[in-house]
Parts: structure tokens; sequence; C-alpha cells
């Protein structure tokens, strides 16, 4: 391992010109729950790694007047609970927040992270993807703001530009009737990769009928999915069996997983579905509740 | 000798353990904690290929890398001829051995070591292994035990003759032993049910946190101090006298706190390459093994393979057991089939039983002792059978071990006649638990199974040293895997009189105490526990006769009481009684230093017997499976320290379980381990279980002063059964393979389903 | 007399199959040189060949000296040593 720079930058400019300055593969370092495993098992080897924990827009969580939230890319999931509302008002968010890891791995690991890393299994991405959260970049070219689901692009890819990287999220005002959940399925309780991960977010008139709904899967294709069929499945319906047998068909339908040592094909494509119904029936069941 | 006091002061209660502060703060001092100045860092060179010739090594340019002090091969060491000796479990070649600490003519699995590096830096190490170029020719390898059998099949050693059976060429099958008693033609035709099914399981590691770390140095005049974590460091000293080619006395080895060993830690890998490095180079050498080097290199347990026959009638008598067991060994012979088959049906009174057992060789690693090597594999097999021959009879799982139970006087599938046992009584205690009759929700299942292991006794010496001022130091061998220490110091706390505060146990090294045959068998609380208790006894007796020789009587005149010397009767006259201290600190003029000494080959190690019950709840539509309730009834002889009997009856369970659920060695088509690593080599989480209730159940010893049998090895025996057992209650679906991972468990439930979806 | 009882391996190599016979030995020394007398080979293998001896059920990985009664029975099965 060659000797790395590290650089702790206080402002996102400093951060931009560290980044894109670098002559070598450079890293940015939130909790570092992925990359200092990476680099002590040699996986990368870079010149140059960045921690943007003293640039304050990365660290703040905020419930903005229009009852949206900004989260900083490198706010930890422990603080996260110590938001009065954040939890209660975006539970699916909250608890795929929450099964990064372990408990000591939460009082670290941070939604840019998790996002950039690009893990298709990686467990926050599906239900900030369900929630409709934008990423706000900052590069050499200025701020940009994105969908979630456009940065990862390949297993350990992202859609970043030399330079660019992710300084907070825009998570939408919860609406009213709306809720979300997030499951997923790993063989333990605890530190396993997700074999299949699935986040649902939905609105619920007062008829009890799906106006709107996003569907997103990790862990079955290179990317974590945005499945619109799956949408579609079940907007417009009460959410009965026939809604949530194709519900459960279009996500399978969505899946293209590998056989690995963490799950076969087949096994990846038939929990996609089950745990779609079942994230669905729980996101209802919290709008319901509101 | 036993027997005389059923109320003890020390035995028996939860003392804080002697080495818990230093664990909890980080302070204990582990293998790699360990530091000598200007040490130098080892790093092993290891195949990629399950199986090659090698046909050169060229660490020419590795060793002209500055920073690099010494390189070696396999040319650094002797060859070895064949030659037994006890290693773990199994019997080990020496020339096997040689081999897989460093190889020679072949490499035989991914992760084999080829060289090693000793360099000023860890990175400078690293560096030199890629500069040191390996010609392979890569072999076709075999990795599974069946197909190793099969003719055709890649042949590991052209020179391999198996013993116990003639061999038309050559063979992977090292081994094969046989196992016969009474008659099972005749006791399959006195049968009303048979049933015949085939079961595998998969090999599994150990598991310890802690990698294997050693320093070696050698001096200039041949003498050698090595360090490090181990199960047996008198072990350590004599391979590494072996393979090294020095004389045992010029080793001299002392054994860090150790991080779990479970077995694995009763073999060398790291000791021979350290010493030689610290050889080679004239400075220490200390080397460590990665998580994923722990994984490719150092021996699981087999994998597993059996079919077994058993017959019963109708009333409920298991009239024969018939069974062909095949183990493999990784690359070298060795694999636990012996104890495999003779432990299979242990805990019944079975006339008639044959059991075949087949050990061979294949390219992984070669398989390392864990805790009690074999049963847990045959039991699996053995305790779903007799599961399934219980609903097959209409009979409860309990009350149908319980009607074939082995008692005293029944004579073992293996040999000898029962002595006073246990089993019994922990089927019964099993009955009788509030968890047996409690009730049970939709898609769950409980599931039962017994198990048994031998313990041993073995080698140990121990001196009891009593301080200046009447405290003692307690001078044993063994390293403490399961709480040792504590059960030590309890015991010589109760036999000296005084406060369990008041004794000190170490651990000493090999030139520090008599020969004591390593930690393992269970061995350690029975037999270094027996030392232990007459070397205090042996202090007793030196303080009485000291005493004696103050008050000027005769030594038969004292007696021991309440930590004192106190006149046996007023005839011998009226003395105030005299402590410990009292005694030490006129020791001078009586004779010097009290030291209490014991050494022996302890014999009559009690066999050990356990029964558990499982629930658990499956999820129909995704296979995964929650253990809700586990509990573990368990003879012990005599708990010396319950907590840490609960503690092993515990950790045995926990690891079963893993074994039948989620833990396995992932290979790819090459040969390669997929899952070196914990995070998908999945060994259970503590969120993962409940607390496992433990029923003590107390059948003492007759040969041990407080009644001790072995405790450690039994609990693994019955848990993947239990499981298994568990799972085809609450599903109707019997799994014969482990793990019984969710997809595969979600496979046989969907396929349970698709009659019913056709009806 | 001591009833001695062979594992298969054990009477398959020396004993051409007979497992249980009785020997007149008033300690396992004196039954090893009996075995060795009347089978060549198997007092040898018991004596060094890792084999442990179970007297009246009793297991000892090494029973060298150990007295045998009048009845005892002396089984010879592999050396058990454990993880």
């Amino acid at each position: 391992m060659q000797s790395v720079q590290f650089e702790a930058p206080g402002t996102v400019e400093q951060a931009v010109a560290l980044l894109a300055g670098a002559t070598g593969d450079a890293r940015v370092l939130a909790g570092g729950t992925d990359l200092l495993v990476q680099l002590r098992s040699h996986m990368v080897d870079p010149a140059l790694v960045v921690d943007i924990k003293h640039i304050e827009e990365t660290r703040t969580l905020v419930r903005n007047a229009d009852g949206s939230y900004t989260i900083g890319s490198a706010v930890a999931g422990a603080e996260a609970h110590e938001h009065d509302r954040f939890a209660a008002e975006w539970p699916g968010v909250m608890e795929s927040w929450d099964l990064i890891g372990s408990t000591q791995i939460q009082g670290r690991a941070s939604l840019g992270g998790n996002l950039c890393n690009a893990s298709p299994a990686a467990d926050s991405v599906p239900a900030m993807i369900a929630a409709g959260m934008t990423a706000n970049i900052a590069g050499p070219g200025g701020r940009r703001t994105v969908p979630v689901e456009d940065i990862p692009v390949a297993p350990g890819r992202t859609s970043l530009a030399n330079g660019e990287f992710v300084v907070s999220f825009n998570l939408p005002a919860r609406p009213a009737g709306g809720g979300d959940a997030y499951l997923r399925l790993i063989p333990r309780t605890e530190m396993d990769i997700a074999v299949v991960g699935c986040g649902v977010a939905l609105v619920l008139d007062a008829g009890g009928i799906v106006t709107s709904a996003r569907v997103s899967l990790g862990a079955v294709a290179p990317t974590v999915l945005l499945v619109e069929d799956a949408a579609r499945a079940i907007v417009g319906t009460r959410l009965d069996d026939d809604a949530l047998a194709a519900l459960d068909a279009a996500c399978q339908a969505a899946c293209s997983p590998i056989n690995d040592k963490r799950g076969t094909i087949v096994y990846r494509t038939q929990v996609a579905g089950v745990l779609a119904r079942r994230a669905a029936r729980i996101a209802a069941e919290r709008a319901g509740s509101r | 000798m036993t027997g005389e006091k059923t109320e003890f002061k020390w035995v028996g209660t939860r003392a804080i353990r002697p080495d818990g502060h230093d664990k909890v703060t980080g302070r204990a001092k582990f293998g790699s904690d360990f530091a000598l100045p200007g040490m130098l860092q080892g790093r092993v060179l290891r195949s990629p290929h399950a199986h090659a010739r090698i046909r050169s090594i060229d660490t020419s340019a590795a060793e002209a890398l500055p920073g690099v002090k010494g390189v070696i091969t396999s040319a650094d060491f002797a060859d070895q001829p064949a030659e037994l000796a006890a290693a773990g479990e199994a019997l080990v070649n020496y020339r096997d051995m040689v081999r897989n600490v460093m190889a020679r003519e072949k490499v035989l699995y991914d992760g084999h070591a080829v060289a090693a590096v000793a360099a000023t830096s860890a990175e400078i190490a690293e560096a030199a292994l890629e500069l040191i170029s390996v010609d392979y020719e890569v072999l076709d390898h075999v990795i599974d035990v069946d197909l190793a059998m099969e003719p055709g099949a890649p042949i590991l050693d052209e020179e391999l003759e198996p013993a116990g059976m003639e061999a038309s060429g050559p063979t992977n099958i090292a081994k094969r032993v046989d196992f016969d008693l009474g008659d099972v033609e005749e006791g399959f035709a006195k049968a009303e049910v048979v049933l015949e099914r085939s079961y595998t399981t998969a090999a599994v590691h150990q598991g310890y946190i802690e990698p294997h770390a050693a320093v070696a140095s050698v001096s200039e005049d041949g003498q050698a101090q090595i360090w490090c974590c181990t199960q047996g460091q008198f072990m350590v000293r004599a391979y590494t006298a072996r393979l090294c080619g020095m004389e045992t006395s010029q080793i001299r080895v002392t054994p860090s706190e150790i991080g779990g060993g479970f077995g694995g830690k009763t073999v060398v890998y790291l000791e021979p390459l350290a010493t030689a490095l610290s050889r080679k180079t004239g400075r220490p050498v200390k080397m460590i093994m990665s998580r994923e080097e722990v994984f490719r290199a150092s021996g699981p347990t087999s994998a597993g393979s059996m079919t077994y026959r058993i017959g019963a009638t109708r009333n409920g008598v298991i009239t024969a057991f018939e069974g062909t067991i095949r183990l493999e060994a990784g690359a070298f012979p060795g694999s636990p089939v012996q104890p495999a088959c003779m432990c299979a049906v242990a805990p019944y009174d079975i006339k008639n039983v044959r059991l075949t057992g087949y050990d061979v060789v294949v390219n992984r690693p070669k398989v390392a002792a864990y805790r009690a090597p074999g049963a847990p594999i045959s039991a699996f097999g053995a305790e779903s059978i007799i599961d399934e021959l219980a609903k097959e009879l209409g009979f409860d799982p309990l009350q149908l071990r319980l009607k074939n139970a082995a008692k005293q006087g029944t004579k073992a599938a293996y040999g000898p006649t029962f002595r006073r046992i246990g089993y019994e009584e922990t089927v019964e205690q099993a009955i009788a638990s509030e968890h047996y009759s409690a009730p049970l929700g939709p898609n769950q299942g409980r599931g039962v199974a017994s198990g048994f292991w031998f313990n041993i006794g073995g080698e140990s010496a121990a001196t009891v040293n009593i301080n200046e001022d009447g405290t003692a130091v307690v001078v044993s061998g063994n390293p403490d895997i399961g709480g040792s220490r504590a059960s030590l110091a309890l015991m010589a706390a109760e036999e000296l009189g005084i406060d369990y505060t008041k004794v000190r146990p170490i651990i000493g090294d090999t030139s520090s105490v008599g020969y004591n045959f390593l930690t393992g068998g269970s061995r350690v609380t029975f037999a270094t526990g027996l030392a232990v208790v007459e070397a205090a006894r042996d202090a007793v007796r030196q303080m009485c006769e000291r005493a004696a020789k103050i008050w000027e009587v005769e030594s038969d005149g004292v007696i021991w009481r309440d930590g004192h010397a106190v006149p046996a009767s007023s005839n011998v006259g009226d003395f105030e009684p005299l402590s410990l201290a009292d005694i030490a600190a006129q020791s001078p003029k009586t004779g010097g230093p009290i030291c209490g000494h014991n050494a022996q080959n302890v014999q009559g190690a009690g066999p050990g017997f356990a029964t558990h019950i499982c629930d658990v709840e499956v999820d129909p539509e995704t296979g995964r499976v929650t253990i809700l309730r586990y509990t573990a009834v368990q003879d012990v002889g005599r708990a010396i320290h319950p907590s840490y009997v609960e503690g092993q009856i515990q950790g045995g369970a926990v690891q079963g379980i893993g074994w039948a659920l989620n833990e396995e060695y992932i290979y790819n088509e090459r040969g390669q381990l997929e899952n070196p690593g914990f995070l998908d080599y999945r060994i259970p989480v503590a969120s993962d279980l409940p607390m496992i209730e433990t029923v003590v159940v107390e059948v003492p010893n007759d040969r041990h002063p407080y009644g001790v049998r072995g405790v450690g090895e039994v609990p693994i025996v019955p848990p993947m059964a239990a499981v298994a057992n568990a799972i085809e209650n609450a599903t109707g679906v019997r799994m014969e393979h482990l793990p019984m991972s969710p997809p595969r468990l979600l496979a046989a439930l969907d396929a349970a389903r698709l009659p019913e979806a056709a009806e | 007399m001591a009833r001695i009882l062979l594992t298969d391996s054990l009477s398959k190599q020396f004993t051409g199959g007979v497992a249980d016979f009785e020997v007149a030995a008033p300690s396992v020394r004196a039954l090893i040189r009996e075995l060795e007398e009347r089978y060549p080979g198997l007092g040898a293998q018991v004596r060094d060949g890792f084999i442990s001896v179970a007297i009246d059920g009793d297991i000892h990985q090494d029973a060298f000296l150990e007295e045998l009664a009048e009845n005892s029975e002396v089984a010879f099965l592999p050396a058990i040593r454990g993880g």
C-alpha cells in the first residue's frame, strides 16, 4: 500500500479542489465503514483521501419549513435518530439506514457513503429511491441535483465526474396519506449483505386507494432498480390479493440477479416478490394510520 | 475419595474469573500482542491453485528486495519419514505434517503454504511475496468426498496406501474402519420397521475469533523461544522441534491468552515457519494469519456423507443400526471418521450395530479437530433417522430415546461396557422441562436430539506453591479455553481451605511446568483439576508436617481444618490453629519453601451425554429459520464453576446451530474458496439466538475427587439434528443436507408444495 | 480371566476375525505380552499404535501399568483425543 495523502477540508470548495486536482485515485471519507475495510484489505489503494466531515453541510440533518428534509451526506444513522420527527415521518428510510451493518456500524455509516459505494445490495438505496430522494452534488462545474437512482451505474461505479462528491440529499415532505417501508432478506439477523432488499413508498387517498407509488429493489441487478411496472401494478388498487400478485410478478420480472455466495438467481427472484408484497402492506398500514 | 462432602465452600460457586478484568479492558495479551526488539514480520506465500505440481520456485527477487532478511521454502525443512503422531483427534504422519506447513512436491489446496518471507515491515514482506515466482503445473482437483472416492477421480497422492482395505490402484481413500456389534442381519430380520436414509454435512470452521499468531526467536546458541496462541504448548514444542530438526529441550514455548481454539489450535502452522525464519535471519520473527488465511489454510472439520439403516419393532425397541460414514480429511489423511462411527448411536442400547467409515483426502485444507470431532456429523444423521423412526412408530421422540437409552451395563457399539452414566437423566429432565410442554404457534416446530462424547484424561502436572503471606499460586500447563483457571483455583481453594481470591492460577510455559497433554478432549478441569487437587493435598500434608515440627508433636497428630493446621485431638496438645500465613512465615526454619506437586497420567474420564430441545419458526415464503427457544440438558458430573459450565454448553449449542443453518465453505469451479471471511462464512451473530437455556444434571464421576466429567464437547453434538427435527415439525419437510440455509429450505418447501398445487 | 474385545479393524488385521476372547493376565502389561505371543503384532500395535484401552468401561489413554481384576472386560479402541 502506498502512503496516502489525507486531507480534511472545511469547505465544499476546498474539497472539490482537492478531489479535482488529485493525480491518482482519490476517495471521499465520510463514516469510513466501507473505505477503511477496503483500505485494510487492499481492495483500494488511493493516493488521496478527503475527509468531508469537517464541512458543515455534510453533517446536518434539517427539516425545512415545507416539511422536506435536507440530509448531509456524512450524517450517521445513529445521529438521524436524534431528530425528533425524521424517523416517524420516513420510517422506511430510517429502517433501511438502521440495517446497514450493525449497531456499531450505524454509529458512523452515512447515506452518502452507502450510495456512492455503489454496491447493488446497499441497504439504504432502495428506500431512498422509493422516497424520491435527490442528491446535491458539488464539483468543478458547480452544483447540480439529480435523482438518487441516477448515481450508481455499475457495481462499484457512480456517475459522478472527476472532482465531484455528494454534499447532501433532499427528501420530499411526507405527503398526506403517505407511507414507506423497507424490508430486506438476510440469512442472519445482522451483518449480512442483503440477499434482496425492497423499498416501497406509496400514497393512499381517503378511500384507501393507492394514488401513487414507487417500488425499488436492491441486490437483484447490477444497480438498485426503480421498478415502474411494479408501481403501476398497485396504483389505483386497494392492494388486494390480485394487486399484490401483480406487484410480485412485476418485481420478479425486473430482477436480473447473479448466482453468488450470497444467493441464487431463483431465490433472489422469488423473494423479491415476497418482500415487495410485504413492504407494500406495511407502507399502506403506515399510510392509513396517519 | 469422592462424595464425602456435598456442600462445598468454593466448588460450585460463580467466582469472578481470574482473567476477566484483563479481557474486558483489552489488557490481556493474545498471540499477536507479543513483540520483541528487532523483530521481523513474516508473511506466507500461498498457493492460488487447489491442486498443482510445483515445478520450481524462484525466490531470488524477493531475497534481493531491501528490507527482506530471509526467505524459506520446503528446502529449509528436512523431509520427514512416514511416522505417526497424535495431533488433535486424528493421527498425523510427520511426512504429511512437514508438507502441510510448507508444500513440497505439490500444492494440495487453495491457500497451501509455498514459501515464507521475513522482512523489516509487513508491507515489505507482502511486497516480497509478489516477487516470488512459482512455476505450477495445474492439475485437476476434487473437493467432494463422494466424488473423490469414485474411480477416475483426480488423485492427490499416488503413493497413498489405504489402511484397512485393499485398493486396486491409486486412490484417495486413506483408511477404512469397521465397527461391528452383534449381528445386524439378525437384527433387521427381527425388525418390523426399517428405514434407510442418506445425509450430508458441510465442512465448517471452528470459528475462533483470534487468528493464529506466533513469535519465534532463535538465538546463536540454538536455543529457541516461541510465544504463540495454542491449545498445547508442549505439542508446539514437540512438533516444531521435529520439523526444524532441533532437540525438544532447545525450545521453550510460552502460550499466550487464547481467543478460542475449539480444537483448531491443536496443531502447528506458523510456529515452525517462524522458527525457521528466525534461525535463518538471526532475529525474532512474528507471523500472524489474516482471517482469510485462517479460512484458506487452517483446518476446518470434515464435510461428511453418510447412509444409515435402522430397524425397530413396533413396540419401540431398536433392533439394528447399520451405516457407512464417509469423511473428507482435507489434503492429508486424518479425518475423525473413527470417533464419528463410535459416537453415532452411543446414547443407545442397540444389540446389533455395524458401522463402516472411510477417511478420504480431497483438495481442501487439512482438517483439524473441532469440538467432539466426528460426533456431530454422524449424530446429525443418526438423530434425524431416529426422529423419523419415532414418527413411523407413533412414539414421542424423547420417549423412544428413553426406551432405548444406554445405561450402566450397556455395551457400547465400539466395545466397552458403560459404567455409571447420566444419559437417561438428561432425557428425563428434557421430558419434564417446561420447554417441552410449552405451546407452539403457526409455522413453528419443536425438535429434540441427543449426543455423546467420550472425554479424555491424559498427562497433567501441577504445582501449588505457598507464598510467604499465606496466599497460593497454582501452576499448571493447560491454556485456558473454557474457564479452567477459575475451576482449578476453586478446587485448590476448597482443598487449602482459603479464600478463592487468595489463590492465583497461572499457566506455565514448557520449561516452567511438567509435561501436560494439550487442552482438548474436555480434559482440563477433569485431569489437570485432579492433579491440582492432589498437589494441593500434597501442600496440605507438608503444612501439617511443618505444624507438627513447630509444635514438636508427631506428624499424625496434626490435621487440616478450614485452612488451618489444628491438633488432631486434645491429647496432642493445646495449640492455637496455624494458618497458611503462620506456617509459611516459619517455613525457612522448618524445612524451606512449601510446594505441593503432582504429576500423573489421569485415567477414568467420565463420558458425557446431552439431550437438546429446539423450537424454530420457519418463514414459509423465504425459508428463513428463527430459533425461538433452545434448551440444552447435559450431565456434567459436577459443575465446579456453574457459569463456565453453562457457557460451555451454550457455546457448543451455538456452534452446532450455525453448523445446521448457515455455515459452509463455498468453492468455485477452480477449487478456490469464495467465502474466506466472517461476512460470507455465516456463523451466528448474537442477535440470531435466544438465550440458550441450560439444565445441568450432575451424575458424579467417581474417578474425580469432585465428580467432574468433561463438559465442553458434548453440547455441539445434538444441535444439528435438533434443528432439522424442529424444521420437520414446523414444515413437514425433512432436510437431509446441511446447511439448511434459506435458499435450500425454500426450494425444499416449494418442492413439497408442488403436488398440492397440482391438485 | 480377562475378557478381551477388539475392534473390527484390529481383529481383521491380527486375529483373523476373532474379536471376543479370553486371556489370563493380571495387568495390562502382562496382557500385552500374552497378546503378542498369541497373535504376533497385536501386542505391539496395542502398545504403540495409539490405541485406547477401556477397562471395565473406564477409558484409558495409557493403561500400561493398570491392573486387571479376575473378570475384567478389556476393550481396545482407537485413541480418542478431542478438540
